[in-house]
């Protein structure tokens, strides 16, 4: 037997609305999270720090700044839009190593010390100038696989020295058994690389006859024979230097792209719209990390509407009817 | 009392602002009521109550509040997190660790094989368990070896500081250049707490000759940020200790870890080097320092952001409560007119 009043609240339309919405906010104390999983990243980012990097062909806020600035910038970013649980690990890239700085941490809990680090990062880490990118990708690839993470690997992709005329060096691991990105620092016009003196101080650019345009290691290329000068027991290379466009510098998008083919990464142009985060989880090993979802908000909105029929709609509509049939009594 | 309060109502926040502006739906229930309308032919048929009044008017506030209240909870209040100073016992740490090649070979200088311990392995087994043990520790890493680097800024995060540390026994660089290392070392204090006890521990197998020009720059940082130095020196077997005169010419050149320490001697700080030959020594050494640093350090508790849904969400049941109160309270006209109740006066009047 259903008290009275309890059933006159059934009844009720109004009372029905009431006591639907108050059942819906007494919900949520009740059953507040639902735990779904959702993606994580782990990854260890290996940044290059070679000379090239200084190029001053990226811009930030409207403003040109080097390469490396861009790329701390954009992984900064990265390092905050993540979700929590992802873990990332820094390295740095120079000559044909890679140095690791420490292990994947946590991008929220340990978030002002990996943005410090982020921020600290300097070309004068450097060991030494030479950026042989494949070999240090190889290398960075080697790494990740050691900490069974993925890898975030940001060059400007410009060999110094070039590559010799065989090509270079050859992937020897298991395309595709770390996953992660190539991340293609610099513009696509060749800028001039900034030189600095032996005390870190800026000192103009490169030119062109202050690095080397060929490597002439290994045998010389098959067009050898048509340079002037050729010799092939003296000058196998031809006589006089060879050309080049070395000292200038842009990104190297179509051998990144090569590279990453090769050794089954993804490539993403650090300038990419939106950062690098879509770009990552796309790439990276699929992860899992508890999430919560909260039902709270579904909840509190179909009480609030319930609340709102209860408060606006119905009083209006009743008002509505009378102010009709008063219309059609002609009252 | 009304400091803190303006403190408490300075952290409020809500996550979805734009939630907020449907507030103004709060004021519907000042134009409708959730009774039921009961037609009466004039109001002047019913006598003014005080108690109908207030009745009234509690219902009113009552649906506003559940209104409000649940557009509240839907924007996610909550108080922002906020940080405290609070003074602990630790102290701020600038580890300088030596990334050199040599570190990758055992104390006894070969490759390690087997069950052997490198010493860069070594000073990561150990250095690890003293990171976090003490809990209020400030940790900055910087490691060297050509050059110098910054691996992790001053942080409380002792878990980042140990992932740091498990890096150090990867395969290092070449050269021990150790003036430059020290200068950063130096420059990760920052200009922060300089009441604070300031360590600068340094971990390396070898050292270098200091430049004399950049002598004069270390020797005024030193006197600048005073810190305590130790030297943690790994000493290969067979190799000299720092108290060995070289059998030729005393130069830097031919004795440089004798020389550094004769340089860290002048330099007004306290210093103390701890020469480890092998794995004990070096935890011998760590506890020592662990004993020597301790001192007052202000450090910062972070209390994480404080969600006020669920309050929301509470409160706005609470006044539905009262509104199926109201409801329940409810009588006709019409069917009750047989048991008057004083109520009955009340909902006539709302029904108006």
């Amino acid at each position: 037997m259903i008290p009275v009043p309890l059933a006159r609240l059934a009844a009720d339309t109004r009372g029905r609305w009431l006591v639907g919405a108050f059942a819906l906010t007494a919900l949520t104390g009740v059953a507040p999270h639902l735990s779904v999983t959702g993606q994580r990243v782990e990854a260890v980012v290996v940044i290059d720090i070679t000379g090239s990097m200084n190029t001053r062909d990226e811009r930030l806020h409207g403003k040109p700044v080097s390469r490396l600035d861009k790329a701390k910038a954009t992984l900064r970013g990265l390092a905050a839009s993540l979700p929590c649980g992802s873990r990332l690990g820094l390295g740095l890239f120079a000559e044909r190593r890679t140095f690791l700085l420490f292990e994947p941490i946590e991008t929220c809990a340990d978030f002002a010390a990996l943005d410090g680090a982020l921020a600290g990062l300097d070309w004068r880490m450097g060991w030494e100038g030479d950026s042989r990118i494949a070999a240090g990708l190889f290398r960075a690839i080697g790494l990740a696989a050691d900490l069974h993470s993925d890898l975030v690997f940001v060059t400007d992709g410009h060999e110094a020295p070039p590559l010799p005329a065989r090509g270079g060096p050859a992937f020897e691991g298991k395309p595709g058994a770390v996953r992660g990105l190539i991340v293609g620092a610099g513009g696509h016009s060749p800028s001039p690389i900034p030189r600095y003196d032996d005390r870190g101080r800026e000192i103009g650019f490169y030119g062109a006859d202050d690095v080397p345009h060929e490597n002439r290691f290994g045998p010389p290329p098959p067009d050898a024979e048509t340079r002037e000068g050729y010799n092939p027991r003296n000058a196998p290379f031809g006589a006089s230097a060879a050309p080049g466009q070395e000292h200038l510098s842009s990104v190297r998008e179509t051998y990144l792209r090569g590279l990453a083919a090769e050794t089954g990464l993804a490539y993403a142009p650090l300038d990419a719209p939106g950062g690098l985060v879509g770009a990552l989880t796309a790439a990276a090993t699929p992860r899992t990390r508890p999430v919560r979802l909260d039902l709270r908000p579904v909840l509190g909105g179909s009480a609030l509407a319930a609340l709102l029929v209860l408060f606006g709609l119905l009083p209006w509509h009743a008002r509505l009817r009378e102010t009709v049939s008063r219309l059609r009594h002609g009252a | 009392m009304t400091a803190s309060l303006m403190a408490l109502v300075g952290r409020f926040g809500v996550t979805a602002p734009a939630w907020l502006w449907l507030l103004p739906l709060a004021l519907l229930p000042l134009a409708a009521s959730a009774q039921t309308r009961i037609p009466v032919p004039s109001l002047a048929l019913v006598p003014a109550d005080g108690l109908s009044r207030l009745v009234d008017a509690v219902l009113t506030l009552a649906g506003m509040a559940a209104i409000g209240l649940l557009i509240l909870a839907l924007a996610g209040p909550h108080l922002l997190g906020e940080s405290l100073v609070r003074t602990g016992e630790g102290a701020q740490i600038s580890l300088l660790i030596d990334r050199s090649g040599s570190m990758n070979e055992t104390f006894a200088g070969r490759q390690p094989l087997g069950l052997e311990e490198s010493k860069a392995a070594a000073s990561r087994r150990i250095l690890e368990g003293f990171v976090g043990r003490r809990a209020h520790d400030l940790v900055a890493v910087s490691a060297f070896s050509t050059s110098p680097m910054a691996v992790l800024p001053m942080t409380d995060r002792h878990e980042a500081v140990r992932a740091a540390i498990r890096a150090i026994d990867r395969p290092g660089l070449e050269a021990t250049n150790v003036a430059r290392g020290l200068g950063l070392a130096l420059a990760q204090f920052g200009p922060g707490a300089p009441d604070a006890s300031r360590v600068l521990l340094l971990v390396s197998d070898g050292a270098a000759v200091i430049d004399r020009r950049i002598q004069p720059l270390l020797r005024e940082e030193f006197a600048k940020i005073h810190p305590t130095l130790y030297w943690l020196f790994l000493r290969t077997a067979g190799a000299p200790g720092l108290g060995d005169r070289p059998a030729g010419e005393d130069t830097p050149q031919a004795a440089p870890e004798r020389h550094l320490d004769l340089f860290f001697k002048s330099l007004g700080v306290p210093y103390r080097a701890f020469e480890a030959e092998n794995a004990r020594a070096v935890e011998e050494a760590i506890r020592e320092i662990d004993r020597q640093e301790r001192k007052p350090i202000s450090y910062t508790e972070r209390r994480p952001q404080r969600d006020l849904t669920g309050y929301a969400y509470g409160l706005a049941a609470l006044a539905m409560g009262l509104l199926l109160a109201g409801k329940l309270a409810e009588t006709g006209l019409a069917t009750r007119v047989a048991a008057p109740r004083p109520a009955a006066s009340r909902e006539t009047r709302r029904a108006a």
